[in-house]
């Protein structure tokens, strides 16, 4: 490792990285500070699941000291082209300067089965790469973070230990904010159009009865879509949780047949003008998620 | 007597004044024992409250931090996981790949061979992998029917040197589709139409030109910063069409300069041009001059929304291409053209518009002539709709005109299905 880093010789004081997420990025930018420049390919709009490896962005992973991705398969159809292209030889996989974010992470939906294939969705064989919306992922991955940058940026160590410290810190306090707003719905059901979501209900307890897709990245079709009716009116769902970049006529259809509020939030920094970093990402999902609660509450 | 008397009497009063005193002790006591009551459930209503108090405050403490204090159901993905040890044990094997292009060609052309006929056009078989920390293998085997009898082929096998000493420079070696534009490198299955545009078929045959050969690329520094690559190519002299064919010993020399901009983050444009040079009969300027010069220009504009990206994209995609062909001796049966320079032209544009997410319409206008006979000419015109059922299989119908100055016009219809099997690495932007 130690002759790996030598060779690169980063001897410089900052360091450009490159994510592929702007969840990434914020996080990246909380624990690097000033000794950090932080681009993401994919903005918080768009579905991480599909960005196009254009040339630029091979560009931008030709200048990167640093690649961060989630990883779990999510970047499966880019993120090989951009560092094939970049010719750059530091962030390639098994070099310092490639980190995978997810290490340590707590996982769900790791399939079980003996055979994953096609014919269950766009499933990912080492588990629902969403994860950073469980707000204790954030935690592990601003450690995996701050530790990758300590070994590239050793002199300022001190630094980013800090900068952890003080993101540990307001995360305690914004979590029990979170946990506090989020009480009152403990144990309460929601759909979903996605599987982006089940890191998010399992941390503040929500139950998601079904999902909009029949199987995940297959789009909802009318068979399925009645299915999701009868679940959602059995189970008294009052909440569809979506993603900014899906269409919203599915899910306003079942909304008009159950009574139910579409929640539409962003699933990513960048997804809406609130969500500036990740501390305002998890507060829009949450307000929203509250709102859309007392909404269909009152109706 | 007297004594006995007061004695008696004292003896009889006295339980009466213990009596009394008893009386007034057991008052005493019980109003001690209010008293202590009182008090006693003072405090316990006030250690109540208090003990409701903490339990208040333990339990808003709890719902704060139980939800961390809870186990994880899975963690770490670092050991791998049972259900991947399938993909773990595989992980040293290339990535295979299977991609069916059945097609139904319906056309009033009477000498095609598929003419109204089914096809399993073609079978291709990928492998890819890393072969070691400098390098990528990629391996591309065609199986085609032909004459009724099915053939394999080598369609692409290259080694890329992916880490070179000169910093943005890249190598290929091995058997590849040459860096000619866009089309030409494009394989059957993820073309956007059902068939290549005229020029190509017209210039390089087929399926393009894919020769043996080495090929190094470039990233140009410019203080833009911006994409701008150079690729320098030698390859083998194969392709009988524009140059001399399989019997040949020379070689072919290709350059290509590829400048990538963003307009926004949603739009971009590629602007491209190519340049091949090599002998078209091999003959080494025995009978006069023989070389061929092909020259090439691409422009391409994409747009993709961000937010509804996956929903609607819009590629706009033209190439030109100018061939100047030497031949010493050609006779086509009327007359002999010598020491000649034969040129010619092809070109075409094309515009996909996706409106859903599973669908896309498309256009094509070709326009060709041909290397050897450049009296004769090609307009065609295409129309076509994809629906992509998902990432890995789409079904795909087009209408062809083709009016030809040499032979008659052609209406054609294909009815196309593409499959995959395997994780086939996604193909350029």
């Amino acid at each position: 490792m130690l002759l790996a880093m030598s060779s690169f010789a980063y001897g410089k004081d900052t360091l450009n990285v490159l994510t592929t997420t702007e969840d990434l990025k914020s996080i990246t930018e909380a624990i690097g500070g000033d000794k950090v420049k932080v681009d993401s390919l994919a903005k918080g709009l768009q579905d991480p699941h599909f960005v196009d490896a254009k040339p630029s962005f091979m560009m931008k992973a030709k200048n990167a000291d640093l690649f961060i991705r989630i990883g779990l398969e999510l970047e499966i159809g880019y993120e090989e082209l951009i560092i094939d292209g970049s010719r750059n030889q530091k962030i390639r996989i098994g070099n310092p300067g490639h980190l995978d974010a997810s290490e340590g992470v707590y996982l769900l939906e790791v399939p079980t089965t003996a055979k994953v294939d096609r014919s269950m969705g766009d499933v990912h064989p080492m588990g629902n790469p969403h994860y950073w919306l469980d707000p204790e992922n954030a935690r592990i991955v601003a450690r995996n973070i701050a530790g990758r940058l300590s070994e590239i940026l050793p002199e300022n160590d001190g630094y980013f230990k800090e900068n952890l410290k003080a993101f540990d810190k307001k995360m305690d306090e914004k979590t029990a904010e979170w946990n506090r707003k989020m009480a009152p719905f403990k144990g309460k059901k929601i759909a979903i159009y996605h599987r982006s979501w089940p890191y998010f209900a399992d941390r503040f307890g929500l139950v998601i009865a079904c999902e909009l897709e029949p199987k995940p990245g297959i789009p909802p079709s009318p068979g399925h879509l009645k299915e999701v009716i009868d679940i959602m009116k059995r189970d008294n769902v009052k909440i569809i949780l979506m993603e900014v970049f899906y269409d919203e006529k599915p899910a306003q259809f079942v909304a008009a047949q159950t009574g139910a509020e579409v929640v539409v939030v962003p699933n990513s920094v960048g997804g809406t003008k609130d969500a500036k970093d990740y501390f305002s990402l998890i507060d829009t999902i949450v307000e929203k998620i509250a709102a859309g609660f007392q909404v269909s509450g009152k109706e | 007597m007297k004594k006995a008397i007061i004695l008696f009497i004292i003896i009889l009063f006295i339980p009466l004044f213990a009596a009394d005193a008893r009386g007034s002790e057991v008052a005493q006591l019980q109003q001690e024992m209010a008293a202590l009551r009182s008090q006693f459930s003072e405090m316990k209503m006030s250690y109540e409250t208090r003990i409701n108090q903490l339990e208040t405050k333990i339990e808003d403490i709890q719902k704060t931090y139980s939800i961390r204090a809870q186990t994880p159901q899975i963690t770490s993905p670092v050991q791998p996981q049972s259900t991947s040890l399938g993909r773990y044990f595989q992980s040293f094997n290339p990535d295979v790949s299977v991609i069916g292009d059945f097609t139904y060609h319906a056309t009033d052309r009477k000498n095609e061979e598929f003419r109204n006929q089914f096809q399993m056009r073609q079978t291709e078989l990928a492998f890819s992998a890393s072969v070691d920390p400098y390098a990528r293998g990629d391996f591309f085997f065609h199986i085609e029917q032909e004459n009724g009898d099915w053939h394999i082929g080598l369609c692409e096998g290259y080694l890329t040197l992916l880490t070179l000493p000169i910093e943005g420079l890249q190598a290929k070696a091995g058997k590849f589709k040459v860096e000619f534009g866009k089309a030409n490198k494009y394989h059957l299955h993820n073309l956007p139409w059902v068939d290549y545009p005229n020029m190509i078929t017209n210039y390089f045959g087929e399926e393009g030109m894919s020769e043996p050969g080495v090929s190094a690329s470039y990233l140009i520094p410019n203080p833009w910063n911006k994409y701008m690559e150079l690729t320098g190519q030698v390859v083998n002299n194969s392709n009988g069409v524009s140059f001399a064919g399989t019997d040949s010993k020379d070689l072919v020399y290709l350059g290509h300069l590829k400048a990538f901009f963003d307009i926004n983050e949603e739009s971009t444009v590629e602007a491209g041009s190519s340049l091949a040079v090599g002998s078209n009969t091999g003959s080494h300027g025995k009978f006069g001059k023989d070389m061929t010069a092909l020259e090439g220009l691409d422009l391409t504009y994409k747009w993709r929304p961000l937010q509804k990206g996956l929903y609607k994209s819009l590629t706009f995609q033209n190439e030109l291409l100018f061939s100047q062909k030497d031949r010493p001796y050609f006779d086509d049966g009327t007359d002999i053209i010598d020491g000649k320079t034969l040129n010619s032209w092809g070109a075409y544009s094309s515009l996909e518009y996706q409106f859903a997410k599973r669908w896309t319409a498309f256009g094509r206008y070709d326009f060709s002539e041909f290397p050897d006979y450049t009296k004769n000419r090609e307009n065609a015109y295409s129309l076509g709709l994809t629906f992509a059922q998902s990432e890995y299989c789409l079904w795909r119908v087009q209408f062809k005109r083709t009016n030809r100055n040499y032979d008659k016009d052609e209406n054609a219809v294909w009815l196309q299905c593409d499959f995959g099997l395997g994780p086939h690495r996604k193909h350029e932007y």
